[in-house]
Protein backbone atom coordinates (compact mmCIF):
# COMPACT_ATOMS: atom_id res chain seq x y z
CA UNK A 1 0.00 0.00 0.00
CA UNK A 2 2.96 2.15 0.30
CA UNK A 3 4.21 1.94 -2.81
CA UNK A 4 0.54 2.86 -3.86
CA UNK A 5 0.65 6.07 -1.83
CA UNK A 6 4.47 6.72 -3.26
CA UNK A 7 3.37 6.58 -7.14
CA UNK A 8 -0.08 8.81 -5.84
CA UNK A 9 1.91 11.70 -4.24
CA UNK A 10 4.57 11.38 -7.29
CA UNK A 11 1.07 11.47 -9.70
CA UNK A 12 -0.12 14.11 -8.61
CA UNK A 13 3.32 16.29 -7.85
CA UNK A 14 3.34 15.94 -11.79
CA UNK A 15 -0.30 16.72 -12.30
CA UNK A 16 0.09 20.28 -10.38
CA UNK A 17 3.95 20.69 -11.94
CA UNK A 18 3.10 20.35 -15.30
CA UNK A 19 -0.32 22.75 -14.56
CA UNK A 20 -2.25 19.98 -16.29
CA UNK A 21 -4.42 19.98 -13.18
CA UNK A 22 -5.14 23.84 -13.26
CA UNK A 23 -6.07 23.55 -16.62
CA UNK A 24 -8.56 20.85 -16.27
CA UNK A 25 -9.83 23.10 -13.49
CA UNK A 26 -9.80 25.97 -15.79
CA UNK A 27 -11.63 24.48 -18.49
CA UNK A 28 -13.95 22.72 -16.85
CA UNK A 29 -15.22 25.74 -14.85
CA UNK A 30 -15.38 27.69 -17.82
CA UNK A 31 -17.55 25.44 -19.65
CA UNK A 32 -19.76 24.22 -16.77
CA UNK A 33 -20.13 27.93 -15.97
CA UNK A 34 -21.57 29.24 -19.23
CA UNK A 35 -23.77 26.21 -19.22
CA UNK A 36 -25.05 27.24 -16.00
CA UNK A 37 -25.77 31.05 -16.86
CA UNK A 38 -27.85 29.41 -19.92
CA UNK A 39 -29.68 27.25 -18.31
CA UNK A 40 -30.64 29.65 -15.00
CA UNK A 41 -31.17 32.63 -17.73
CA UNK A 42 -33.85 30.07 -19.64
CA UNK A 43 -35.33 28.60 -15.84
CA UNK A 44 -35.54 32.56 -15.35
CA UNK A 45 -37.49 33.40 -18.58
CA UNK A 46 -39.96 30.62 -18.53
CA UNK A 47 -40.76 31.23 -14.64
CA UNK A 48 -41.37 35.48 -15.60
CA UNK A 49 -43.35 33.98 -18.59
CA UNK A 50 -45.49 31.64 -16.73
CA UNK A 51 -46.33 34.06 -13.81
CA UNK A 52 -48.17 36.00 -16.47
CA UNK A 53 -49.44 33.33 -18.67
CA UNK A 54 -50.25 30.36 -16.86
CA UNK A 55 -49.74 30.88 -12.85
CA UNK A 56 -51.00 27.52 -11.95
CA UNK A 57 -47.96 25.67 -13.83
CA UNK A 58 -45.67 27.71 -11.24
CA UNK A 59 -45.94 24.88 -8.66
CA UNK A 60 -44.46 22.37 -11.03
CA UNK A 61 -41.45 24.80 -11.54
CA UNK A 62 -38.50 24.12 -9.58
CA UNK A 63 -34.96 25.06 -9.63
CA UNK A 64 -33.52 21.11 -8.61
CA UNK A 65 -35.03 19.75 -11.98
CA UNK A 66 -35.29 22.37 -14.20
CA UNK A 67 -31.84 24.04 -13.64
CA UNK A 68 -29.47 21.59 -12.01
CA UNK A 69 -30.26 17.75 -13.31
CA UNK A 70 -29.75 19.53 -16.97
CA UNK A 71 -26.04 21.10 -15.68
CA UNK A 72 -25.38 17.67 -14.28
CA UNK A 73 -25.83 16.56 -17.92
CA UNK A 74 -23.83 18.87 -19.68
CA UNK A 75 -21.29 18.69 -17.04
CA UNK A 76 -21.16 14.90 -17.93
CA UNK A 77 -20.76 15.95 -21.70
CA UNK A 78 -17.69 17.70 -21.00
CA UNK A 79 -15.92 15.57 -19.12
CA UNK A 80 -15.55 12.93 -22.28
CA UNK A 81 -13.51 16.54 -23.94
CA UNK A 82 -11.36 16.62 -20.31
CA UNK A 83 -10.93 13.43 -19.46
CA UNK A 84 -8.39 12.54 -22.04
CA UNK A 85 -5.93 15.01 -21.23
CA UNK A 86 -5.99 13.87 -16.98
CA UNK A 87 -5.01 10.62 -18.55
CA UNK A 88 -2.91 10.87 -21.93
CA UNK A 89 0.28 11.32 -19.75
CA UNK A 90 0.06 8.75 -17.12
CA UNK A 91 1.93 5.55 -18.70
CA UNK A 92 2.52 7.03 -22.23
CA UNK A 93 4.81 9.64 -20.98
CA UNK A 94 6.92 7.13 -18.86
CA UNK A 95 7.32 4.92 -21.57
CA UNK A 96 8.57 7.76 -23.73
CA UNK A 97 11.16 8.85 -21.26
CA UNK A 98 12.12 6.13 -20.08
CA UNK A 99 11.21 6.23 -16.75
CA UNK A 100 8.77 3.12 -16.68
CA UNK A 101 11.81 1.11 -16.25
CA UNK A 102 12.54 3.47 -13.15
CA UNK A 103 9.29 1.59 -11.91
CA UNK A 104 10.05 -1.88 -13.64
CA UNK A 105 13.18 -2.41 -11.86
CA UNK A 106 11.81 -0.84 -8.29
CA UNK A 107 10.05 -3.56 -5.95
CA UNK A 108 6.66 -2.41 -7.30
CA UNK A 109 4.06 -4.27 -8.70
CA UNK A 110 2.12 -4.02 -11.69
CA UNK A 111 -0.88 -3.75 -10.01
CA UNK A 112 0.63 -1.32 -7.55
CA UNK A 113 1.90 1.29 -10.58
CA UNK A 114 -1.95 0.94 -11.75
CA UNK A 115 -3.58 1.57 -8.85
CA UNK A 116 -1.28 4.32 -7.40
CA UNK A 117 -2.01 6.42 -11.23
CA UNK A 118 -5.35 5.71 -10.68
CA UNK A 119 -5.90 7.01 -7.80
CA UNK A 120 -4.17 10.51 -8.46
CA UNK A 121 -6.20 10.74 -11.51
CA UNK A 122 -9.25 10.31 -9.43
CA UNK A 123 -7.94 12.94 -6.64
CA UNK A 124 -7.86 15.55 -9.54
CA UNK A 125 -11.15 14.35 -10.77
CA UNK A 126 -12.48 14.41 -7.30
CA UNK A 127 -11.61 18.32 -7.20
CA UNK A 128 -12.69 18.90 -10.48
CA UNK A 129 -16.41 17.71 -9.64
CA UNK A 130 -16.18 19.25 -6.39
CA UNK A 131 -15.70 22.63 -8.28
CA UNK A 132 -19.40 22.17 -9.51
CA UNK A 133 -20.55 22.84 -5.56
CA UNK A 134 -20.37 26.69 -6.49
CA UNK A 135 -23.39 26.43 -8.33
CA UNK A 136 -26.01 25.07 -5.79
CA UNK A 137 -24.06 27.26 -3.15
CA UNK A 138 -24.59 30.17 -5.11
CA UNK A 139 -27.91 29.66 -5.96
CA UNK A 140 -28.91 28.69 -1.98
CA UNK A 141 -27.04 32.05 -0.91
CA UNK A 142 -29.18 33.84 -2.77
CA UNK A 143 -32.72 31.76 -3.22
CA UNK A 144 -35.37 31.88 -0.78
CA UNK A 145 -35.52 28.52 1.70
CA UNK A 146 -35.52 25.32 -0.06
CA UNK A 147 -34.66 26.18 -2.96
CA UNK A 148 -32.47 23.28 -3.32
CA UNK A 149 -32.56 19.75 -2.72
CA UNK A 150 -29.19 18.59 -1.32
CA UNK A 151 -29.93 15.36 -1.59
CA UNK A 152 -30.10 15.76 -5.51
CA UNK A 153 -26.73 17.77 -5.74
CA UNK A 154 -25.32 15.01 -4.15
CA UNK A 155 -26.50 12.04 -6.06
CA UNK A 156 -25.86 14.41 -9.32
CA UNK A 157 -22.09 15.06 -8.16
CA UNK A 158 -22.01 10.84 -7.60
CA UNK A 159 -23.42 10.69 -10.97
CA UNK A 160 -20.63 13.04 -12.38
CA UNK A 161 -17.51 11.56 -11.06
CA UNK A 162 -18.42 7.76 -11.23
CA UNK A 163 -18.58 8.68 -14.47
CA UNK A 164 -15.17 10.77 -14.24
CA UNK A 165 -14.02 7.61 -12.32
CA UNK A 166 -14.79 5.49 -15.56
CA UNK A 167 -13.64 7.88 -18.33
CA UNK A 168 -10.05 7.98 -16.73
CA UNK A 169 -10.11 4.36 -16.17
CA UNK A 170 -10.26 4.03 -19.81
CA UNK A 171 -8.56 6.73 -20.40
CA UNK A 172 -5.17 5.07 -18.28
CA UNK A 173 -5.95 1.98 -20.19
CA UNK A 174 -5.37 3.93 -23.70
CA UNK A 175 -2.33 5.96 -22.36
CA UNK A 176 -0.64 2.57 -21.65
CA UNK A 177 -1.18 1.29 -25.36
CA UNK A 178 1.02 3.96 -26.59
CA UNK A 179 4.50 6.24 -26.53
CA UNK A 180 2.67 9.06 -27.62
CA UNK A 181 0.27 11.35 -25.54
CA UNK A 182 -1.52 12.63 -28.10
CA UNK A 183 -2.08 9.47 -29.61
CA UNK A 184 -3.24 8.34 -26.49
CA UNK A 185 -5.61 11.70 -25.46
CA UNK A 186 -7.12 11.15 -28.92
CA UNK A 187 -7.77 7.75 -28.83
CA UNK A 188 -9.50 8.03 -25.41
CA UNK A 189 -11.31 10.98 -26.97
CA UNK A 190 -13.37 8.47 -29.71
CA UNK A 191 -13.65 5.81 -27.21
CA UNK A 192 -15.53 8.00 -25.04
CA UNK A 193 -17.24 9.69 -27.71
CA UNK A 194 -18.15 6.49 -29.21
CA UNK A 195 -19.99 5.82 -25.63
CA UNK A 196 -21.62 8.99 -25.67
CA UNK A 197 -22.95 8.43 -29.26
CA UNK A 198 -24.03 5.13 -28.75
CA UNK A 199 -26.74 6.30 -26.75
CA UNK A 200 -28.28 8.51 -29.83
CA UNK A 201 -28.20 5.37 -31.68
CA UNK A 202 -30.48 3.71 -29.03
CA UNK A 203 -32.82 6.93 -29.29
CA UNK A 204 -33.43 6.06 -32.95
CA UNK A 205 -33.53 2.67 -32.83
CA UNK A 206 -36.63 0.41 -31.05
CA UNK A 207 -37.28 -2.98 -28.73
CA UNK A 208 -34.15 -5.06 -27.47
CA UNK A 209 -32.03 -2.41 -29.61
CA UNK A 210 -33.03 0.22 -27.73
CA UNK A 211 -32.60 -1.46 -24.49
CA UNK A 212 -29.07 -2.39 -25.22
CA UNK A 213 -27.68 0.53 -27.06
CA UNK A 214 -28.79 2.73 -24.44
CA UNK A 215 -27.28 0.50 -21.87
CA UNK A 216 -24.48 0.93 -23.21
CA UNK A 217 -23.71 4.54 -23.32
CA UNK A 218 -22.16 6.03 -20.51
CA UNK A 219 -24.05 9.14 -20.43
CA UNK A 220 -27.09 7.72 -20.27
CA UNK A 221 -26.58 6.53 -16.82
CA UNK A 222 -25.75 9.72 -15.08
CA UNK A 223 -30.09 10.56 -16.10
CA UNK A 224 -30.83 8.62 -12.58
CA UNK A 225 -28.27 10.91 -10.32
CA UNK A 226 -29.48 13.90 -12.20
CA UNK A 227 -32.77 13.43 -10.73
CA UNK A 228 -31.86 12.28 -7.50
CA UNK A 229 -32.09 8.52 -7.80
CA UNK A 230 -29.11 5.81 -7.23
CA UNK A 231 -29.86 2.76 -9.53
CA UNK A 232 -28.19 -0.33 -9.07
CA UNK A 233 -28.17 -0.73 -12.56
CA UNK A 234 -26.16 1.88 -13.10
CA UNK A 235 -23.75 1.75 -10.33
CA UNK A 236 -23.08 -1.38 -11.73
CA UNK A 237 -22.23 0.00 -15.07
CA UNK A 238 -19.55 2.66 -13.40
CA UNK A 239 -18.16 -0.54 -11.69
CA UNK A 240 -17.50 -2.52 -14.33
CA UNK A 241 -15.86 -0.09 -16.29
CA UNK A 242 -13.91 0.95 -13.86
CA UNK A 243 -12.57 -2.39 -13.04
CA UNK A 244 -12.37 -3.55 -16.92
CA UNK A 245 -10.10 0.10 -17.17
CA UNK A 246 -7.99 -0.96 -14.02
CA UNK A 247 -7.64 -4.52 -15.51
CA UNK A 248 -6.95 -4.31 -18.65
CA UNK A 249 -4.20 -1.55 -17.63
CA UNK A 250 -2.45 -3.98 -15.05
CA UNK A 251 -2.40 -6.63 -17.81
CA UNK A 252 -0.91 -4.03 -20.79
CA UNK A 253 1.25 -3.16 -17.77
CA UNK A 254 2.67 -6.65 -17.47
CA UNK A 255 2.96 -7.28 -21.31
CA UNK A 256 4.85 -3.81 -21.55
CA UNK A 257 7.20 -5.87 -19.13
CA UNK A 258 7.18 -8.37 -21.22
CA UNK A 259 9.24 -6.95 -24.38
CA UNK B 1 26.94 -12.92 -6.17
CA UNK B 2 25.79 -12.35 -9.53
CA UNK B 3 25.39 -15.98 -12.15
CA UNK B 4 24.62 -15.85 -15.66
CA UNK B 5 24.01 -19.05 -17.60
CA UNK B 6 23.36 -19.00 -20.95
CA UNK B 7 20.81 -16.01 -21.26
CA UNK B 8 19.42 -15.20 -24.53
CA UNK B 9 17.82 -12.21 -25.67
CA UNK B 10 15.48 -12.37 -29.35
CA UNK B 11 13.86 -9.22 -30.71
CA UNK B 12 12.20 -11.05 -33.28
CA UNK B 13 14.60 -12.15 -36.03
CA UNK B 14 17.42 -9.98 -34.35
CA UNK B 15 19.39 -11.63 -31.68
CA UNK B 16 20.69 -9.15 -29.00
CA UNK B 17 22.26 -11.69 -26.78
CA UNK B 18 23.37 -15.19 -27.83
CA UNK B 19 23.80 -17.62 -25.07
CA UNK B 20 26.03 -15.47 -22.54
CA UNK B 21 27.27 -16.94 -19.53
CA UNK B 22 29.67 -14.95 -17.12
CA UNK B 23 30.12 -14.63 -12.92
CA UNK B 24 30.75 -11.70 -10.37
CA UNK B 25 31.88 -12.45 -7.21
CA UNK B 26 30.66 -10.31 -4.22
CA UNK B 27 32.75 -7.37 -3.91
CA UNK B 28 34.30 -7.41 -7.72
CA UNK B 29 33.95 -4.37 -10.61
CA UNK B 30 33.00 -6.15 -13.41
CA UNK B 31 34.00 -4.20 -16.25
CA UNK B 32 31.40 -4.90 -19.19
CA UNK B 33 33.16 -4.26 -22.27
CA UNK B 34 31.59 -4.01 -25.79
CA UNK B 35 31.00 -2.56 -29.33
CA UNK B 36 28.61 -0.41 -29.87
CA UNK B 37 25.47 -3.04 -29.96
CA UNK B 38 27.30 -5.68 -28.78
CA UNK B 39 24.43 -6.54 -26.16
CA UNK B 40 25.54 -4.81 -22.88
CA UNK B 41 22.69 -2.68 -22.04
CA UNK B 42 19.90 -5.47 -23.36
CA UNK B 43 22.12 -8.05 -20.89
CA UNK B 44 22.27 -5.45 -17.77
CA UNK B 45 18.34 -4.82 -18.84
CA UNK B 46 17.91 -8.12 -17.93
CA UNK B 47 19.64 -8.66 -14.82
CA UNK B 48 17.92 -5.71 -13.36
CA UNK B 49 13.95 -7.09 -14.44
CA UNK B 50 13.69 -4.68 -16.96
CA UNK B 51 13.11 -7.15 -19.38
CA UNK B 52 12.42 -10.64 -19.79
CA UNK B 53 15.37 -13.02 -21.38
CA UNK B 54 14.10 -15.13 -23.99
CA UNK B 55 15.89 -18.39 -22.67
CA UNK B 56 18.45 -18.89 -20.32
CA UNK B 57 19.17 -18.72 -16.25
CA UNK B 58 20.48 -15.52 -14.25
CA UNK B 59 20.73 -15.22 -10.29
CA UNK B 60 21.20 -11.75 -8.43
CA UNK B 61 22.52 -11.65 -5.22
CA UNK B 62 21.17 -15.46 -4.57
CA UNK B 63 18.03 -15.06 -6.25
CA UNK B 64 16.62 -15.85 -9.69
CA UNK B 65 15.82 -12.86 -11.71
CA UNK B 66 12.63 -14.54 -13.13
CA UNK B 67 11.49 -16.10 -10.57
CA UNK B 68 11.79 -14.09 -7.96
CA UNK B 69 12.13 -10.48 -9.39
CA UNK B 70 10.88 -8.43 -6.06
CA UNK B 71 13.66 -9.82 -4.14
CA UNK B 72 16.01 -9.08 -6.90
CA UNK B 73 14.84 -5.71 -7.16
CA UNK B 74 14.97 -4.95 -3.62
CA UNK B 75 18.99 -5.41 -3.69
CA UNK B 76 20.00 -4.09 -6.94
CA UNK B 77 20.73 -0.45 -8.06
CA UNK B 78 20.27 0.22 -11.74
CA UNK B 79 21.60 3.14 -13.96
CA UNK B 80 19.98 3.00 -16.89
CA UNK B 81 21.62 3.87 -20.68
CA UNK B 82 19.40 6.70 -20.05
CA UNK B 83 18.77 8.46 -17.11
CA UNK B 84 15.42 7.71 -15.55
CA UNK B 85 14.34 11.30 -14.93
CA UNK B 86 11.17 13.01 -14.55
CA UNK B 87 11.62 15.89 -16.02
CA UNK B 88 8.98 17.88 -14.25
CA UNK B 89 10.25 17.11 -10.40
CA UNK B 90 12.74 18.74 -8.79
CA UNK B 91 16.29 16.43 -7.75
CA UNK B 92 14.96 16.58 -3.63
CA UNK B 93 11.06 15.49 -4.75
CA UNK B 94 12.68 13.05 -7.38
CA UNK B 95 14.71 11.23 -4.78
CA UNK B 96 12.12 11.30 -2.15
CA UNK B 97 9.62 9.30 -4.67
CA UNK B 98 12.46 6.88 -5.69
CA UNK B 99 13.89 6.28 -1.82
CA UNK B 100 9.62 5.61 -1.45
CA UNK B 101 9.28 3.04 -3.77
CA UNK B 102 12.59 1.57 -2.99
CA UNK B 103 10.84 1.11 1.17
CA UNK B 104 13.03 3.70 2.47
CA UNK B 105 10.96 5.47 5.57
CA UNK B 106 11.47 8.48 7.96
CA UNK B 107 14.72 9.34 9.09
CA UNK B 108 16.44 6.37 6.98
CA UNK B 109 14.84 7.96 4.18
CA UNK B 110 16.36 11.68 4.91
CA UNK B 111 19.97 10.32 5.69
CA UNK B 112 20.09 8.54 2.29
CA UNK B 113 18.73 10.98 0.13
CA UNK B 114 20.94 13.55 2.00
CA UNK B 115 23.91 10.88 1.42
CA UNK B 116 23.65 10.46 -2.20
CA UNK B 117 22.91 14.10 -2.72
CA UNK B 118 26.59 14.80 -0.86
CA UNK B 119 28.20 11.86 -3.00
CA UNK B 120 26.77 13.07 -6.52
CA UNK B 121 27.50 16.43 -5.93
CA UNK B 122 23.97 17.60 -6.23
CA UNK B 123 23.99 20.17 -3.55
CA UNK B 124 23.84 22.74 -6.07
CA UNK B 125 20.90 21.83 -7.69
CA UNK B 126 19.14 20.16 -5.42
CA UNK B 127 16.07 21.91 -5.90
CA UNK B 128 16.30 22.78 -9.85
CA UNK B 129 13.53 20.90 -11.74
CA UNK B 130 15.23 17.82 -13.47
CA UNK B 131 14.10 19.24 -17.02
CA UNK B 132 16.18 22.06 -16.63
CA UNK B 133 19.45 20.22 -15.46
CA UNK B 134 22.82 20.01 -17.90
CA UNK B 135 23.63 16.32 -19.44
CA UNK B 136 26.20 15.51 -16.70
CA UNK B 137 23.59 16.58 -14.00
CA UNK B 138 21.32 14.23 -15.26
CA UNK B 139 23.56 11.58 -15.61
CA UNK B 140 24.53 12.32 -11.34
CA UNK B 141 21.26 12.35 -10.59
CA UNK B 142 19.86 9.53 -12.18
CA UNK B 143 23.68 7.56 -10.60
CA UNK B 144 22.56 8.88 -7.18
CA UNK B 145 18.68 7.23 -7.69
CA UNK B 146 20.54 4.02 -8.08
CA UNK B 147 22.76 4.67 -4.84
CA UNK B 148 19.70 5.27 -2.39
CA UNK B 149 19.29 2.25 0.14
CA UNK B 150 22.91 0.72 -0.16
CA UNK B 151 21.69 -1.74 -2.35
CA UNK B 152 24.59 -4.60 -2.51
CA UNK B 153 24.59 -5.35 -6.54
CA UNK B 154 25.28 -2.21 -8.36
CA UNK B 155 24.63 -2.61 -12.52
CA UNK B 156 25.86 1.03 -13.99
CA UNK B 157 25.49 1.54 -17.79
CA UNK B 158 27.74 3.88 -19.02
CA UNK B 159 27.79 6.26 -15.36
CA UNK B 160 30.32 8.19 -16.47
CA UNK B 161 29.47 9.42 -20.19
CA UNK B 162 28.57 13.23 -20.55
CA UNK B 163 30.71 13.92 -17.14
CA UNK B 164 32.77 16.75 -16.89
CA UNK B 165 36.82 15.75 -16.32
CA UNK B 166 36.52 16.25 -11.97
CA UNK B 167 33.03 14.44 -11.92
CA UNK B 168 34.74 11.46 -14.00
CA UNK B 169 37.24 11.35 -11.39
CA UNK B 170 34.76 11.65 -8.20
CA UNK B 171 32.23 9.45 -9.93
CA UNK B 172 35.72 6.82 -10.28
CA UNK B 173 36.88 7.24 -6.59
CA UNK B 174 33.04 6.85 -5.65
CA UNK B 175 32.87 3.50 -7.42
CA UNK B 176 36.06 2.39 -6.33
CA UNK B 177 34.92 3.29 -2.90
CA UNK B 178 31.66 1.18 -3.28
CA UNK B 179 33.69 -1.66 -4.55
CA UNK B 180 34.79 -2.95 -0.79
CA UNK B 181 31.40 -3.87 0.07
CA UNK B 182 29.27 -3.87 -2.68
CA UNK B 183 29.03 -6.11 -6.55
CA UNK B 184 29.58 -4.24 -9.15
CA UNK B 185 29.25 -4.36 -12.98
CA UNK B 186 30.17 -1.49 -14.85
CA UNK B 187 29.06 -0.97 -18.61
CA UNK B 188 31.79 1.43 -20.23
CA UNK B 189 33.43 2.74 -22.90
CA UNK B 190 36.16 4.41 -21.22
CA UNK B 191 38.97 1.54 -20.90
CA UNK B 192 41.45 4.08 -18.85
CA UNK B 193 37.97 3.48 -16.16
CA UNK B 194 38.30 -0.26 -16.99
CA UNK B 195 41.76 -0.06 -15.82
CA UNK B 196 41.60 1.65 -12.79
CA UNK B 197 38.61 -0.38 -11.73
CA UNK B 198 38.06 -3.40 -12.39
CA UNK B 199 40.02 -6.78 -11.76
CA UNK B 200 38.12 -8.82 -13.93
CA UNK B 201 36.44 -8.25 -17.62
CA UNK B 202 33.85 -9.12 -20.06
CA UNK B 203 33.72 -8.05 -23.61
CA UNK B 204 30.93 -9.38 -25.77
CA UNK B 205 30.81 -8.94 -29.13
CA UNK B 206 28.05 -9.70 -31.67
CA UNK B 207 25.68 -10.86 -28.39
CA UNK B 208 28.21 -13.45 -27.15
CA UNK B 209 31.44 -13.49 -24.79
CA UNK B 210 34.96 -12.76 -26.37
CA UNK B 211 36.61 -12.81 -23.32
CA UNK B 212 35.72 -13.06 -19.49
CA UNK B 213 39.63 -12.83 -18.23
CA UNK B 214 41.10 -10.77 -14.91
CA UNK B 215 42.90 -7.23 -16.57
CA UNK B 216 46.25 -8.75 -15.80
CA UNK B 217 45.96 -11.22 -18.40
CA UNK B 218 44.27 -9.29 -20.78
CA UNK B 219 46.71 -7.07 -20.72
CA UNK B 220 49.73 -9.62 -20.29
CA UNK B 221 52.66 -9.07 -22.22
CA UNK B 222 52.78 -5.23 -22.61
CA UNK B 223 49.48 -5.14 -24.71
CA UNK B 224 47.18 -2.74 -23.91
CA UNK B 225 43.68 -2.94 -22.98
CA UNK B 226 42.95 -1.23 -26.21
CA UNK B 227 44.61 -3.87 -28.74
CA UNK B 228 43.02 -6.59 -26.93
CA UNK B 229 39.90 -4.89 -27.52
CA UNK B 230 40.23 -4.54 -31.10
CA UNK B 231 41.66 -7.74 -31.92
CA UNK B 232 38.87 -9.47 -30.32
CA UNK B 233 36.02 -7.52 -31.45
CA UNK B 234 37.38 -7.04 -35.42
CA UNK B 235 35.62 -10.37 -37.01
N1 LIG C 1 13.82 -2.74 -27.96
C1 LIG C 1 14.58 -3.24 -28.95
N2 LIG C 1 14.00 -3.72 -30.08
C2 LIG C 1 14.75 -4.25 -31.06
N3 LIG C 1 16.08 -4.34 -31.04
C3 LIG C 1 16.73 -3.88 -29.95
C4 LIG C 1 16.02 -3.31 -28.86
N4 LIG C 1 16.91 -2.94 -27.91
C5 LIG C 1 18.13 -3.26 -28.41
N5 LIG C 1 18.02 -3.82 -29.63
C6 LIG C 1 19.15 -4.32 -30.45
O1 LIG C 1 19.91 -5.21 -29.67
C7 LIG C 1 21.28 -5.06 -29.97
C8 LIG C 1 22.06 -4.84 -28.70
O2 LIG C 1 21.75 -3.54 -28.20
P1 LIG C 1 22.34 -2.99 -26.83
O3 LIG C 1 21.64 -1.72 -26.55
O4 LIG C 1 22.28 -4.05 -25.81
O5 LIG C 1 23.85 -2.69 -27.20
P2 LIG C 1 24.99 -2.06 -26.28
O6 LIG C 1 26.04 -3.10 -26.17
O7 LIG C 1 24.43 -1.51 -25.05
O8 LIG C 1 25.51 -0.88 -27.23
P3 LIG C 1 26.03 0.59 -26.86
O9 LIG C 1 27.48 0.46 -26.60
O10 LIG C 1 25.78 1.35 -28.12
O11 LIG C 1 25.25 1.08 -25.71
C9 LIG C 1 21.39 -3.93 -30.97
O12 LIG C 1 21.54 -4.49 -32.26
C10 LIG C 1 20.08 -3.20 -30.85
O13 LIG C 1 19.72 -2.64 -32.07
MG1 LIG D 1 24.33 0.31 -24.19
Amino acid sequence: MRNVFAIVRKELLQYFTTSVAYWVFAVFSLVTSFFFIRILTFFQRSIMLNSQMRPQMLQYMNFTDQVLAPLFYNAAVILIFVAPFLTMRLIAEERRARTFDLLLTNPVTPFQIALGKYLASLVVLLVMVLLTLVYPLLVSAYAEVGAVAWSTVFTGLLGIFLLGASFTAIGMFVSSLTQSQVVAAFLTFLVLLLLWVVGWAGADNAGLAREILTGLSAIEHIRGFAKGVIDLKDLAYYASLIGLGLFFTHRSIETLRWR
Amino acid sequence: MIEVTNLVKRYRDLVAVDGISFKVEKGEVLGFLGPNGAGKTTTMRILTGASPATSGKALVAGFDVFEQPLEVKRRVGYLPEQPPLYDDLDTRSYLQFVARIKGLRGEKQKNEIERVIAACNLESVRRRRLGELSKGFRQRVGLAQALLGDPEVLILDEPTIGLDPNQIVEVRTLIQKLAEKHTVILSTHYLPEVIQLCKRVVIVHRGRIAANDTLENLTAGGRSLEQTFYDLTQQ
